[in-house]
């Protein structure tokens, strides 16, 4: 069924195009390509039409194409059924991607000898048995031994995208600043951190967490006004909660705003204990 | 490895950060995309081992190449590229010679009239997916870049060689034979 109708007009040859469509502004931008193209003398706009849809699948087609195929749609049924057909498709392709959407995280990537060394050992303390890992960069993880098994917290350094390798060095290296602070003769740190393996949004909660003084408190809300999410509050909860340096990355000093504690990945004992040792009681 | 500041920060140092100026490591760009590269190595490889061997291999490849990189590279459609590029050379080493211009269309006989296969849809899922994987590989991975990661037709372009309008085309006959195929049964 032809919409656009070109009607000869005697043996002059005149021709007059009726077109149903209004015209579109001259040198618009809107200008319909599908229009003109179906007005141009022997074409079918059907095969005009069909011959667009897949353009229409794909986003392709500007306003004033679309319009003009819906409203060829409307009264030709053969193209209809033809676009309904398309629209078919396009939902089974929908469907098929989240089928083929792979379970679980992507794998860990780096071979081998790109992966940064992390050594790592137990260290005792007040909060517990600690397990700590650092590498050439700074200490970049801290785990609770009484929480997680050794093959566990190994894992979450591979899954940064370390090589775990034990290493008693480490002892030296980090224990005496941590037991400083446990027995309240430090209020800072002085050790090089190695956050690399964790999203930029994490790395931004942790770094203006890493600001707090000790002995002051912030809340959830303020540390996501200062990565510049305000509302973010809930997703500062959970970048908190994946603090792989607990304890020296001091999410223990990040509360609601209604006054209560929070949560704590290692158990909210921890987290009142480190408030106690900087003469925070707690609530 | 950073493209400027090269050592994370220490404890105390971190105050004097500035907090307007990002500099994106590979660890930020990778944690931005690998889901959706992860993703699409899956859909090229249509299994879980070569998918993972696919995806290693591009990050490796990306993470060699990226001190070389602009800063305001479009990373998404870096990684894209590197991630096609591995595939199809990966595909000619192991001697699978066709060449994304070669045709080799899918030669399942088109299925039977029967109304109970038509409806079990997973049947229908599994049915659409080999009908893809039998497409000509231009048609396929311009089909897959357009469709489930909406690149670009010029990213497209750039990730198959050949123009946009041939970029285009790929997408639009692979539709066409999609619907051809399964329109009615749909």
């Amino acid at each position: 069924m032809e919409l656009a109708m070109t009607m000869t007009d005697g043996p002059t040859g005149l021709t007059q195009t009726v077109d149903p469509e209004p015209q579109p502004p001259a040198g618009g931008r809107e200008a319909c390509r599908l229009a003109a193209e179906a007005s141009q003398p022997g074409v079918d706009p059907c095969d005009v039409a069909c011959e667009a849809m897949p353009g229409h699948c794909c986003g392709d087609l500007t306003t004033a194409d679309e319009v003009w195929l819906r409203k060829h749609t409307a009264v030709c049924s053969y193209c209809a059924n033809m676009l309904h057909s398309y629209e078919k498709v396009d939902s089974v392709l929908e469907r098929l991607q989240d089928a083929l959407t792979p379970v679980g995280a992507p794998p860990a990537w780096k071979p081998e000898r790109e992966r940064r060394r992390a050594g790592y050992a137990r260290l005792d303390s007040p909060i517990g048995p600690l397990l700590v890992a650092a590498t050439e960069q700074g200490v970049c993880e801290i785990g609770f031994a009484f929480r997680e098994a050794e093959d566990a917290f190994r894992q979450r350094l591979v899954e940064r995208g370390f090589a775990p390798v034990h290493d008693e060095s480490v002892v030296q290296r980090v224990g005496p600043q941590l037991q400083e602070y446990f027995s309240g003769k430090r209020d800072r740190f002085d050790l090089p951190l190695d956050l690399s393996g964790v999203s930029p949004f994490t790395r931004s909660v942790l770094t203006a967490t890493a600001e707090v003084p000790f002995g002051h408190l912030t809340t959830y809300r303020e540390i996501a006004e200062r990565t510049g999410r305000p509302s973010a509050t809930r997703a500062v909860g959970n970048a908190l909660g994946r603090n792989p340096i607990p304890v020296i990355v001091p999410c223990h000093r990040v509360v609601r705003s209604d006054g209560s504690l929070g949560g704590y990945t290692g158990g909210l004992w921890i987290k009142e204990r480190l408030l106690s040792i900087e003469g925070r009681a707690p609530r | 490895m950073t493209q400027a500041l090269a050592a994370q920060p220490t404890v105390d140092l971190v105050g004097r950060a500035c907090p307007d100026i990002v500099v994106l490591t590979f660890d930020d760009i990778l944690a931005r995309h690998q889901g959706e590269i992860y993703r699409y190595a899956f859909q090229l490889a249509r299994n879980r081992a070569d998918a993972d061997d696919l995806y290693q291999e591009t990050l490796i490849k990306a993470y060699r190449a990226f001190p070389r990189l602009d800063s305001n590279a479009n990373h998404r459609a870096w990684l894209y590229k590197i991630a096609t590029n591995t595939f199809l050379s990966d595909r000619r080493k192991r001697g699978r010679e066709d060449v994304l211009d070669e045709v080799t269309e899918a030669t399942m006989p088109a299925p039977a009239l029967d109304h109970a296969a038509a409806l079990d849809a997973r049947a229908l899922l599994a049915e659409v997916e080999a009908f893809i994987a039998g497409l000509p590989l231009k048609q396929r991975l311009a089909l897959i870049q357009r469709k489930y990661h909406e690149l670009s037709y010029a990213d497209i372009a750039t990730n198959l060689k050949c123009s946009q309008d041939a970029a285009r085309a790929s997408v639009h006959e692979a539709l066409r034979k999609l619907r051809d195929r399964f329109g009615d049964r749909l």
